[in-house]
């Protein structure tokens, strides 16, 4: 082992050298621009969810839904992340609720960089400036979004029952840092062998402070609760 | 497949802490990587293979990666567990849920360089 730095090396190289401590996280960065979106969402009076999951487990569905629901009793506003297009902007914008698409060009998650971006964005939209409730889509991937904090207050997993009930186990770090998780597409259940409980029960082992709700967009089944967590939310935040 | 941005972030402290220190070449890097990261450990090193290869900096530069064991809190008794693995049952009071603590950063440690 090296007398200079401690490291694995053989004591071969110079010891002219200089062993610089550094002790600082990789994700210090993120992590600080992180803390001031937080501030930013804060100061337009919302409460943001950031949300992740695979590609098509219906996270824009859910939102179309939701936005329909919840009328024009709670100000939303949307922040989508996509690889490309601005299709899932598209969308959320025929509901008439203030939106902006960040497109990452290639990358597999949003930062906390590219939501200051958007934020600023946002609030040039129509009603963009004061909202109650920031719904941030991340791009469709259960993996690198979890290492991220985009400056949300909580998030959200999700896993559409075609996908199967395994994905707790498989991609641990998405359930380990979310506050909740919807298992979505519930109408679908008598197609698929998918065991809910079994799931449920799979991602409490996991993380057992999650809030675990099984939905249906399509269907409208499971949504009050959903509704009702969402509101509470927004109350809190008051 | 984040991990290389991940280690472009790295590159860039490296390039940084270079100028600080008026030094011309890194020797070694030393990092921790947290078992709970979502970072594949292999996928970091392969891309930092890649990567520093392409700067005179680092072209020599090695990487030493610990990663420590995870820490576990009891959802029983409240009892701190350190394992490689979830453990399956608490030793104290038997509960079978566990929340994880931490154990999700990757730290940059020290850089020697020269």
């Amino acid at each position: 082992m090296c007398d200079a730095c401690g490291c694995d090396l053989k004591p071969e190289h110079s010891h002219d050298s200089k062993v610089i401590e550094v002790h600082q996280s990789l994700l210090a960065a993120n992590t600080a621009m992180a803390e001031k979106n937080r501030a930013h969402i804060e100061k337009m009076g919302a409460v943001a969810i950031n949300m992740i999951s695979s590609p098509g487990s219906g996270k824009t569905t859910l939102l179309e839904k939701t936005i329909e629901a919840i009328g024009n009793s709670i100000r939303i506003g949307v922040i989508e992340g996509d690889i490309e297009t601005d299709r899932d902007a598209q969308r959320i914008r025929a509901k008439g609720v203030p939106v902006i698409q960040l497109t990452t060009g290639g990358a597999c998650h949003l930062d906390a960089a590219q939501i200051h971006k958007g934020l600023h964005l946002l609030e040039k939209e129509p009603g963009g400036a004061k909202l109650d409730l920031l719904f941030i889509e991340n791009v469709g991937n259960l993996v690198c979004p979890a290492t991220f904090d985009l400056g949300e207050h909580h998030r959200i997993v999700l896993v559409s029952v075609p996908e199967g009930p395994d994905k707790p186990a498989k991609y641990p770090k998405a359930f380990h840092s979310s506050q909740v998780f919807i298992i979505s597409k519930t109408d679908l259940l008598p197609y698929f062998d998918f065991p809910v409980e079994e799931a449920k029960a799979e991602a409490l082992q996991l993380n057992p402070n999650l809030l675990v709700m099984d939905l249906s967009a399509t269907s409208g089944e499971g949504f009050d609760q959903w509704l009702d967590y969402l509101k509470e939310l927004c109350e809190n935040d008051d | 497949m984040h991990e290389m941005s991940l280690v472009q972030g790295l590159l860039g402290q490296l390039h940084k802490l270079a100028r600080e220190h008026n030094k011309e070449k890194v020797i070694s890097v030393c990092m921790e990587i947290g078992p709970l990261s979502g970072v594949v450990i292999d996928s970091f090193q392969f891309g930092f293979d890649i990567l520093a290869k392409d700067e005179a900096l680092t072209r020599d530069a090695k990487l030493i990666i610990d990663s420590p064991p995870a820490t576990y809190r009891c959802f029983g008794c409240g009892m701190e567990i350190k394992a490689e693995q979830r453990p399956e049952s608490c030793l104290h009071c038997s509960e079978t849920l566990f929340s994880p603590e931490g154990s999700d950063d990757l730290v940059l440690l020290r850089v020697e360089m020269e």
